[in-house]
C-alpha cells in the first residue's frame, strides 16, 4: 500500500534529540528520516533504549523537558512542528494527530467515565453542542466495535477489560479524525487474542479513514501482521528502513539479521527423548487453590484461581504452563514453591506429599525448588550487592561463608557474568544481566526443580534468546526438571518438553509440545494459536 | 556448557554505572546545605552556652526589670563588686537576662526536638514493621493506632502534667504518644509494598527466616524516608515543646526554654516586646532549618516522595 506519489502526512528528517550530559550516550536519536503516507502503517521497531518512543513523543510534541531536539525537521502535511509554541502543538493534538499509548488503564482518567473523557476531546476542539457531542461520542464507541454503546459510555475505566479501555483510547485518538495516528506499543500489555483484535480494529479504521499510522513496537509478530513499511532502530540509529516484506524477509543490516532471528519460532523443534523411567521430580493431583474474601454475610466473593491442575514433570524435563494473563498459571506456580498455601489437592515433590511434612521437613525440601520470576528489576534487593543476594539461601542451610562466596563465583561464570560481579549492586546491571543473577541465586541452592515464572517475558527479544539458551544449557548440564511458565506461545514452542494449555484455572490441554502445537485440539488452544501474530512470515514458522 | 560462548550482552561484562554518590549529591542540594549549617550553629550553642553568655540565665535582679535590647545592666559578683553586662536581647520582667536565656533555652528545645523524633520512630518502626508483615498483628495494632492518633497532644500534655507534675519528660511523653501513630502507618505502608515485592518471595523460597527478611530485606528499605519523617517529627516537636510551655503545661517556668520565655513575656507583650521577639526568632530558625534539612533530604535520598520528580 506504499503510496509514494503522495504527499506525506508526517515526514521526519535528519531528526537528533539531545540526551542530558551525564547519560550513556551523546544522542536519544541521532539524524533519523522516515515518512508516514496517507493510509500507511509504518512501524518503528526496536528493542528498549532504542530511542523510538522519543521519536513517537517528539513529534507529539511531548518530550521531557530535559530533551532537546537539536536538529531536523518534524512536518506533518507541511507544518513544521518543531518550531510551533505549545499552544499552537496543543491545537494539533487530537485534531490532525492522535496517539493511544501502552497501559491503557494509567493513560485513562480513572475517575471519569469513558463517554466523558471521549467528550473532552470534542469539548475542546469542536464547538458542537452537547447533543451533537453525545451522538457522535456514540457513534464512535460503535465504531470501535465495542458493544452496548450507551452503556460504554458511562462505565468507568476499571469496570472494563484492557482490551476494551485500548478500544475508548483508539476511539478518542480517532474521534477528530486525525491524519496521523501514532501508537507507541499499544498491544504489549495485552493478551494475544485480545491483541490480534486490536491490531484489526487498527487496521480497519486507518483503512477506512485513510490514517497514517506510526506504529511502535518491539514485537516481529505484529510488525508482520500490520506494517506496511517498517523502520529499525538500533540504540537511537535507523539502521534499516525498507517495506516489511523487504526488511523480514531479506533483511541487510546484521542488528536486523540478528533480531529476527532472535525471534523464537512458531515451529517446535525436534527434542531429545526423555526416558520414560527418568525419575518423575514433581507431580500434583487436582491441585486447587481457591481465593475467598469474607464480608459480614460470610463469604461473599469466591474465585477459583486454580482447579484440578495434575501435571507431572521428570528429571531432565520442561514443562511449559501457556495461558493467558488470569488462566492461573502463576498461581500454581507459587503453590508449588509454596508461596503460596494450595487449598485443594496434592504436591508430590519426590515421593513426598508436602501437605503431611511438617515445618521441619518442610523447610528442608524447600530448597528443592526454586524460582526466577519476571520482573528482573524487582527480583533483587537494590540494598544488597549481588553476591550477598545468591549466598543468602546457601548460608540459611549452614554453608560457611567463604565456601559460599566460592561456589557464586562458579555460578556467575556459569550464567556468564563475571565473577567480580559479586561485589556489584544490581542497579549496576542491565535486566538480561540481572535475570542472569536471578538464575544463579536459584541454583545456588542447587534445586531438583526450577520454576521460571514468565522469567523472559520482561527482556527484549536477542537478550531473551540468550536466557534461553542458558536456561536450557544449564537444565542439561544439572539434570533439572523445570516449570516454565509463560504467555508467549512461541517461547513456550522452543523451549518446552511438554505443554500445558491453562484458561480459567484449568488445564484445558496437556501433551508433549509438538504434538500440541502441531494439532491443537481444544478450541482455546488453537484459538490461541490463530491470534499469535505474524504466523504467514518464514521468520515466525 | 561451553565457557568459550560470550553472549553480546555479557561481553560488554560488567560496567559500572556512573552514578554521583549520595554525599555529592546532598552537598550539592542548596536546602540541605543552608539547614545543615543552621542546625549546626544552634546546636553548637549548646555547649558553647556557658562561654558566650556571662550571667546565669535564672538569675533574678529586681533593679534591671524590663530593659530594652543593649541596656547595660549592673550586677555584683559575691565578693560585692560591681560589674556591667551589656543585655543584648534586654531582659524579662523579673530582670533575668533574655540573650542568656535564650541560649541556653536551645538546649531543651533540641534535647525534645532529637528524643521525640529517636523515640516515636523506633517505636513506630517496630510496630509498623510487624503490623505491615503480619496481617493478624495488623488489625490489632492498627485499631490501637487509630485510637491514640484520636488523642490531642495537648490535652495529652495537661492531664500528664496534672497527675504527674511538670517535668521535661512528661513533655517528651505527651508529645510521642501522638506522634507514633503517624510513624506506624508510614512504615506499615512501605512494608505493604515491599512484602510484594519478588526479592522478599525470593527470600522466602531460599529458606530465610522471616526475622532476617524483616532485618535485611524490609528494614533497610525504610530507613530512607524514616530519616525524612524524622526530620518532621523534630521540627513539630520543638514547635509542640513551645506551644505546651506557652500554655503553662510544659517544662517547669524555672527551667528557660523559648516556650517558657515567650509564656512569661505574654503579659508586657506590647510595652516590651523583646522577651518574646527573640525566642520567636530562634524557634523560627531552628524549626525552618530542620524542615529545610528535611525537605532536601527528601529530595535527594528519597527521590520517591519528591515533588520535582
Amino acid at each position: 500500500m506504499t503510496t509514494t506519489e503522495q504527499e506525506p502526512v508526517l515526514s521526519v528528517s535528519g531528526l537528533t534529540i539531545d540526551l542530558p550530559r551525564n547519560a550513556d550516550r551523546k544522542h536519544a536519536v541521532e539524524n533519523i528520516s522516515f515518512d508516514v503516507a496517507p493510509g500507511e502503517v509504518v512501524c518503528l521497531v526496536g528493542e528498549s533504549g532504542s530511542g523510538k518512543s522519543v521519536i513517537a513523543f517528539s513529534v507529539m510534541g511531548l518530550l521531557a523537558s530535559a530533551l532537546q531536539v537539536s536538529r531536523g525537521s518534524i512536518k506533518l502535511q507541511g507544518t513544521e512542528l518543531t518550531e510551533l509554541d505549545d499552544d499552537a502543538m496543543r491545537a494539533l493534538r487530537c485534531t490532525r494527530m492522535g496517539m493511544i499509548f501502552q497501559e491503557p488503564m494509567t493513560a485513562l482518567n480513572p475517575v471519569m467515565n469513558c463517554g466523558d473523557q471521549i467528550d473532552e476531546v470534542l469539548q475542546e476542539h469542536t464547538d458542537l453542542s452537547s447533543a451533537q457531542r453525545r451522538s457522535k461520542v456514540l457513534a464512535m464507541i460503535e465504531q470501535v466495535h465495542l458493544p452496548d454503546p450507551e452503556r460504554m459510555y458511562s462505565a468507568y475505566p476499571h469496570q472494563l477489560s484492557g482490551g476494551q479501555r485500548q478500544r475508548i483510547m483508539i476511539a478518542m485518538a480517532l474521534i477528530l479524525e486525525p491524519v496521523v495516528l501514532i501508537a507507541d506499543e499499544p498491544t504489549t500489555a495485552l493478551d494475544v487474542t485480545t491483541q490480534a483484535q486490536i491490531l484489526q480494529l487498527i487496521r480497519e479504521l486507518q483503512a477506512e479513514r485513510q490514517t497514517g499510522v506510526l506504529f511502535i513496537t518491539h514485537d516481529f509478530g505484529v510488525v508482520a501482521e500490520l506494517a506496511d513499511r517498517v523502520a529499525v532502530l538500533k540504540q537511537g540509529q535507523l539502521v534499516e528502513f525498507g517495506t516489511t516484506q523487504q526488511v523480514l524477509a531479506n533483511p541487510q543490516h546484521a542488528y536486523t539479521k540478528m533480531l529476527i532471528a532472535s525471534v523464537p519460532r512458531h515451529e517446535p523443534p525436534v527434542r531429545r527423548v526423555i526416558a520414560d523411567d527418568a525419575p518423575v521430580v514433581l507431580q500434583t493431583e487436582n491441585l486447587a487453590k481457591r481465593y475467598v474474601s469474607y464480608g459480614f454475610a460470610g463469604a461473599n466473593n469466591v474465585v477459583d484461581a486454580a482447579v484440578d491442575v495434575s501435571i507431572e514433570i521428570r528429571r531432565g524435563e520442561t514443562l511449559g504452563i501457556v495461558g493467558e494473563s488470569g488462566s492461573g498459571k502463576s498461581t500454581v506456580a507459587r503453590c508449588i514453591t509454596w508461596l503460596i498455601e494450595s487449598s485443594d489437592g496434592k504436591i508430590w515433590l519426590a515421593g513426598d506429599n508436602i501437605a503431611e511434612l511438617s515445618k521441619e521437613q518442610l523447610r528442608s525440601l524447600r530448597r528443592k525448588v526454586q524460582i526466577v520470576f519476571q520482573d528482573p528489576y524487582r527480583s533483587l534487593n537494590p540494598r544488597r550487592t549481588v553476591g550477598q543476594s545468591i549466598i543468602e539461601g546457601p548460608m540459611n542451610y549452614g554453608i560457611s561463608h567463604r565456601e559460599a562466596i566460592a561456589d557464586a563465583r562458579e555460578l556467575m561464570q556459569l550464567v556468564q557474568l563475571d565473577p567480580d560481579g559479586l561485589d556489584r549492586y544490581p542497579h549496576q546491571f542491565s535486566g538480561g544481566q540481572r535475570q542472569r543473577i536471578c538464575i544463579a541465586r536459584a541454583l545456588a541452592m542447587k534445586p531438583d526443580l526450577l520454576v521460571a515464572d514468565e522469567a523472559v517475558s520482561a527482556l527484549d527479544v536477542s537478550v531473551q534468546a540468550q536466557v534461553l539458551k542458558l536456561l536450557e544449557e544449564i537444565r542439561d548440564r544439572m539434570q533439572l526438571a523445570m516449570l516454565f511458565i509463560t504467555h508467549d506461545l512461541r517461547v513456550a514452542a522452543q523451549v518446552c518438553d511438554v505443554v500445558a494449555v491453562m484458561s480459567k484455572g484449568r488445564v484445558v490441554e496437556y501433551g508433549p509440545a509438538r504434538e500440541l502445537f502441531n494439532n491443537p485440539q481444544h478450541e482455546y488452544t488453537q484459538a490461541l494459536f490463530e491470534a499469535a501474530p505474524g504466523r504467514h512470515f518464514e521468520f515466525a514458522r | 556448557m561451553s565457557a568459550t560462548i560470550i553472549s553480546e550482552e555479557s561481553a560488554e561484562s560488567v560496567e559500572l554505572v556512573d552514578q554521583p554518590s549520595i554525599w555529592s549529591r546532598l552537598i550539592r542540594h542548596p536546602s540541605v546545605v543552608i539547614g545543615g549549617v543552621l542546625i549546626a550553629l544552634i546546636v553548637s550553642l549548646v555547649p558553647a552556652a556557658p562561654l558566650i553568655t556571662t550571667l546565669d540565665p535564672t538569675d533574678i535582679s529586681p533593679r534591671n526589670r524590663n530593659k530594652p535590647p543593649g541596656f547595660e545592666t549592673v550586677h555584683r559578683d559575691d565578693e560585692g563588686t560591681k560589674y556591667t553586662v551589656v543585655a543584648h536581647m534586654g531582659t524579662d520582667k523579673l530582670g533575668r537576662d533574655v540573650y542568656s536565656r535564650v541560649i541556653h533555652g536551645a538546649k531543651v528545645s533540641l534535647i525534645v526536638g532529637v528524643s521525640v523524633a529517636l523515640i516515636s520512630i523506633s517505636i513506630g518502626l517496630f510496630t509498623g514493621m510487624l503490623a505491615g508483615y503480619f496481617r493478624l498483628i495488623d488489625a490489632v495494632v492498627m485499631r490501637v493506632m487509630d485510637g491514640l492518633m484520636a488523642i490531642p497532644s495537648i490535652l495529652l500534655a495537661i492531664a500528664l502534667v496534672s497527675l504527674s507534675g511538670a517535668s521535661l519528660l512528661t513533655v517528651i511523653i505527651a508529645i510521642v504518644i501522638p506522634e507514633i501513630p503517624r510513624v506506624v502507618r508510614l512504615v506499615r505502608s512501605i512494608v505493604l509494598t515491599i512484602r510484594e515485592e519478588p526479592y522478599v518471595e525470593a527470600a522466602i523460597s531460599v529458606g530465610t527466616p522471616t526475622w532476617k527478611i524483616l532485618l535485611r530485606h524490609v528494614l533497610p528499605n525504610t530507613i530512607a524516608p524514616l530519616i525524612v519523617q524524622g526530620t518532621f517529627i523534630c521540627g513539630s516537636a520543638i514547635l509542640l515543646e513551645a506551644i505546651l510551655s506557652f500554655l503553662g503545661v510544659g517544662v517547669p517556668p524555672e527551667i528557660p526554654t523559648w516556650g517558657n520565655i515567650m509564656a512569661q513575656g505574654r503579659d508586657l507583650f506590647q510595652i516590651y516586646p523583646h522577651s518574646i521577639f527573640y525566642p520567636g526568632i530562634f524557634l523560627t530558625l531552628t524549626v525552618l532549618a530542620i524542615n529545610m534539612l528535611g525537605d532536601g533530604l527528601r529530595d535527594t535520598i528519597d527521590p520517591r516522595m519528591s515533588k520535582e520528580i
